[in-house]
């Protein structure tokens, strides 16, 4: 890696947390700019005690002084506050705890779509225009263009109250199977198509020719130069793969119940939990700048072509 | 490769049909009442299902219970025996509890009188900011910060209320009354570990994996553990009807708390000994801001404040007259809503044991302010008419008003709410009243509501014990609940109502009296009122008030549905909501 290289890293990573701040600071104003607050509910409790609350809080202070407090708190400490709602805990262990569901979650569906997606795609461009490309083709046209939510109830209804093969809630054994599939089927069509065109590409290509007329063997023509250089479009799908399994992951917690980190963001926005809205929106705002950047610098890795001034 | 394929395939049906594969224990039950509890500290729990899980973890001085009949009761828990106050000459009525002797909490430490002491107190408190802290309203001390309840050793527990209340037992039985200890809740966290969740009930917590199970298993160190019968109780936490509905149907659970809207009709046919609709204290209206000026422009001018607000209390009662609450009940609600023609709920019960909401209103030959029969949908219809023609110009040929001002219904988004919302703009719309809907998302909807920035806009409201008063009282001037606005802006100065105590023995006699010069006076002379029967002859007269108004349009009583497998025996569940599954047992079939 040449200085170059690492400068352009240098300055990625400074903009990233340029952008993370630009997240915390509009999220901060804009959630306090919605009216109701954490306190409010159905049967009112008196104004005294509501006071007492809010000092509790430190949500008694001005604004600008509560955005400084909280900044001062995450960047010196590392401390996202307690939780205004589960009163007791704080916003870091219920972002763990859904993070462990999410990560699991979204890793998995990850793996399969990549997996299953650059397979199908290369049988698809390896037997091009055969009945298998077609069917491959067909199927992957349907699941790109079908909604998460769509998918999610379809699958439940079949499998789980149809069927009864599998859970229907996502958080006992063998629940995370349907949202795994419903998370990972989008981008694994999409792969498979990324691959099937690139693969076509690059096998008509002159160095594959060049290889083929030197008598290397079509397995590793295909593993050793095909695959290798038509990965590249997958790899800089990665980054828009994983915002669309993060966001995803909001509608399809949702659906099977699984107790992941998307649901507690949606929940807390309900509730006005500002400590827990914020915390798991910063969590999300770096995974998806963090992964882009990966995939950027991977993009770099595999086409030392690339120049990424 | 194709034969690989197809082995592949196999071998992935068969790891998702073992991981579908659950083992069943027998003595373990699953329901699913709604997503993770906010909180499960008895104190601080202000929903029905954290209620209901906090009633099988601890134990207060009071349970409720099924008697030998099957009827549903309060009897003692902690306390050896549920006893009667003594009044003082003052009024203020002191209870004397022993509590029974061998208490234990979780972790084997003595349970003591102490422990209640500190429980109130706490829970009653400010600092502690408990959404349902008023509950001790009426124990003495309370406005003054300094609950008048003490531990007299560790066995006696001596608490004075400021007058007689007749729900005082079942206060006994509400979560915010159950004991905790000192020690215990020091630390904030303590009711959101199992390990450090030391509790005194027919339960214990074993495990809470947090918005996704939550497992109770039976306390053998509860005094009465030998009548227990469900071992184990699965709490599984999600809020999605649907859901729900899949995991009821393939037998994963037991009870589910909710179903989704739109299925309601199809499982009440398919499953009809385990699809429940059961009573529930409370009532769905639609609310008027007293404020909002709803009649012509000239008639402000030419009439005095309290002349108009006099019309628009007239309009707003013959607007309430146009809705069938017959249609919203069984078309729209087809959960087994009852159609509500006053503000108390059905299932409060009067002075004499009857209903309260029988009670209500003055006719003789129909229950409540109005009459809700079908028969009498179009006679409402016509009366309103004829009323709201006195105020506005009617166009006989097309039957429909011209002149009412445009109006804007408010409702919390919500496929239920936005149905009811559209039902009654199509009723207004045919007097050629023109309705517009619009909705909001919960938070912001309360806090727009609580403001009184609204013309018209849904609510409802669920009673916390069986006594009129917990529907009356929110309608003070004062009253962090009073979204109508009620002697507040406008309203304060407005003198048009009147109030004649003498024959009840007050010395109270108002004519054009302001809101807070009748109706704060009302409730303050209920609230210290010692005599059941004068108590309850108040609390019909601060109703007939508040009706007279206009402003609350009640719609329908509401019901608690939900679904509860035949095999379940030994289930229960009180007027409140809260659900008993420690007397159950799962028959094999």
């Amino acid at each position: 890696m040449n200085s170059k290289t690492l400068g352009y890293i240098l300055k990625r990573v400074l903009l990233s947390i340029l952008t993370v701040w630009v997240v915390i600071t509009i999220t901060f104003f804009v959630m306090h700019a919605v009216p109701g607050g954490p306190f409010l509910s159905e049967k009112a409790i008196s104004e005294k005690a509501q006071a007492a609350l809010e000092a509790k809080y430190g949500l008694d202070k001005p604004l600008h002084i509560q955005y400084f407090t909280y900044l001062k708190d995450i960047v010196t400490k590392f401390d996202f506050g307690p939780s205004l709602k589960q009163r007791g805990r704080n916003v870091i262990d219920i972002i763990k705890d859904g993070m462990r569901v999410s990560a699991k979650l979204g890793v998995i569906a990850a793996g399969i779509a990549l997996a299953v997606g650059v397979v199908l795609g290369s049988v698809a461009a390896l037997r091009r225009n055969r009945i298998i490309d077609k069917v491959i083709m067909v199927v992957t046209t349907a699941f790109v263009s079908m909604p998460s939510f769509i998918m999610g109830s379809f699958l439940l209804l079949l499998f789980a109250v149809k069927l009864r093969l599998l859970p229907a809630n996502g958080a006992t054994s063998g629940g995370l199977i349907l949202p795994v599939i419903t998370l990972s089927l989008s981008p694994m069509a999409y792969i498979t198509r990324l691959t099937r065109s690139s693969m076509l590409d690059v096998l008509g290509q002159d160095y594959i020719r060049t290889a083929k007329a030197k008598g290397v063997p079509a397995g590793k023509i295909i593993f050793g130069h095909a695959l290798k250089n038509s990965l590249i479009p997958v790899i800089t799908y990665f980054g828009p793969m994983l915002a669309y399994i993060v966001t995803g992951s909001l509608v399809v917690e949702q659906i099977f119940a699984v107790p992941g980190i998307g649901r507690a963001f949606v929940n807390c926005i309900t509730s006005r939990d500002y400590p827990l809205l914020m915390g798991t929106t910063i969590v999300l705002a770096t995974l998806i700048v963090v992964m882009n950047l990966v995939s950027d610098i991977l993009y770099k890795v595999v086409d030392p072509r690339i120049n990424l001034e | 490769m194709k034969k690989k394929l197809l082995a592949l395939l196999l071998a992935g049906v068969m790891a998702l049909s073992l991981a579908a594969c659950g083992k069943k224990s027998d003595e373990a039950i699953s329901v699913c009442l709604a997503s993770e509890p906010d909180t499960l500290d008895p104190a601080l729990n202000s929903a029905v299902d954290g209620a209901t899980l906090i009633a099988h973890l601890f134990s207060g001085l009071a349970k409720w219970e099924l008697d030998e009949k099957g009827n549903l009761a309060i009897v003692a828990d902690c306390a050896k025996e549920l006893v009667d106050g003594v009044v003082g000459a003052d009024g203020k009525v002191t209870y004397t509890y022993t509590l029974r002797d061998g208490l234990k909490w979780s972790d084997g430490k003595a349970l003591t009188a102490k422990d209640f002491e500190f429980a109130w107190k706490r829970a009653a408190s400010e600092e502690l900011g408990a959404d349902y802290g008023y509950m001790f309203e009426v124990v003495d001390g309370y406005a003054d910060g300094n609950l008048n309840v003490t531990a007299k050793d560790d066995k006696t527990l001596v608490v004075v209320l400021s007058n007689a209340v007749s729900y005082w037992n079942e206060l006994l039985a509400f979560p915010t009354y159950f004991p905790v200890r000192e020690d215990v809740v020091a630390s904030e966290s303590w009711a959101t570990d199992p390990k450090t969740y030391i509790c005194n009930g027919p339960y214990t917590m074993t495990s809470w994996d947090h918005n996704s199970l939550i497992v109770l298993t039976k306390n053998d160190k509860y005094a009465d553990a030998n009548k227990v019968t469900m071992g184990k109780i699965n709490f599984y936490l999600s809020d999605d009807a649907n859901n729900m509905l899949s995991n009821f149907k393939n037998g994963d659970w037991q009870l589910i708390d909710d179903v989704p809207t739109n299925e309601i009709a199809a499982l009440k046919t398919a499953y009809p000994n385990e699809f429940v609709v059961a009573g529930q204290i409370g009532t769905y209206y639609v609310c008027w801001n007293v404020n909002e000026k709803i009649l012509p422009a000239d008639f402000y001018k030419k009439n005095d404040a309290a002349a108009a607000e006099k019309a628009e209390a007239e309009v707003r009662n013959a607007v309430s007259l146009l809705f069938d609450r017959n249609y919203i009940a069984e078309e729209i609600g087809q959960a087994g809503q009852v159609p509500a023609s006053s503000f108390v709920a059905m299932g409060m019960t009067d002075a004499d044991g009857s209903q309260f909401y029988k009670n209500a209103g003055h006719s003789s030959s129909y229950v409540g302010y109005f009459d809700t029969a079908k028969s009498a949908t179009e006679s409402n219809f016509a009366a309103a008419v004829e009323i709201l023609k006195k105020y506005y110009n009617y166009d006989a040929s097309a039957k429909k008003f011209t002149n009412f001002p445009t109006m804007t219904y408010l409702y919390n988004t919500s496929e239920g709410h936005k149905a009811i919302g559209e039902y009654l703009q199509s009723a207004m719309a045919s007097v050629g009243i023109t309705m517009n809907l619009t909705n909001q998302e919960w938070a912001t909807f309360l806090n727009t509501r609580k403001n009184g920035d609204y013309s018209i806009a849904r609510n409802g409201w669920l009673a916390d014990f069986n006594d009129p008063i917990s529907f009356l009282d929110m309608w003070t001037t004062a009253s962090g609940n009073n979204d109508v606005q009620l002697g507040k802006g406008e309203h304060e100065n407005i003198k048009l109502y009147d109030l004649d105590l003498s024959s009840l023995g007050y010395d109270v006699k108002v004519k054009s009296g302001t809101w807070a010069q009748t109706y704060d006076k009302l409730i303050e002379l209920i609230k210290g009122c010692t005599d059941t029967n004068k108590r309850y002859q108040l609390m019909h007269i601060a109703e007939d008030l508040l009706m007279s108004t206009g402003t609350i349009c009640p719609l329908y009583y509401y019901t608690d549905i939900y679904m509860i497998s035949e095999k379940v025996d030994g289930f229960f569940a009180n007027p409140l909501g809260y659900k008993y599954f420690m007397y159950t047992t799962i028959k094999e079939k």
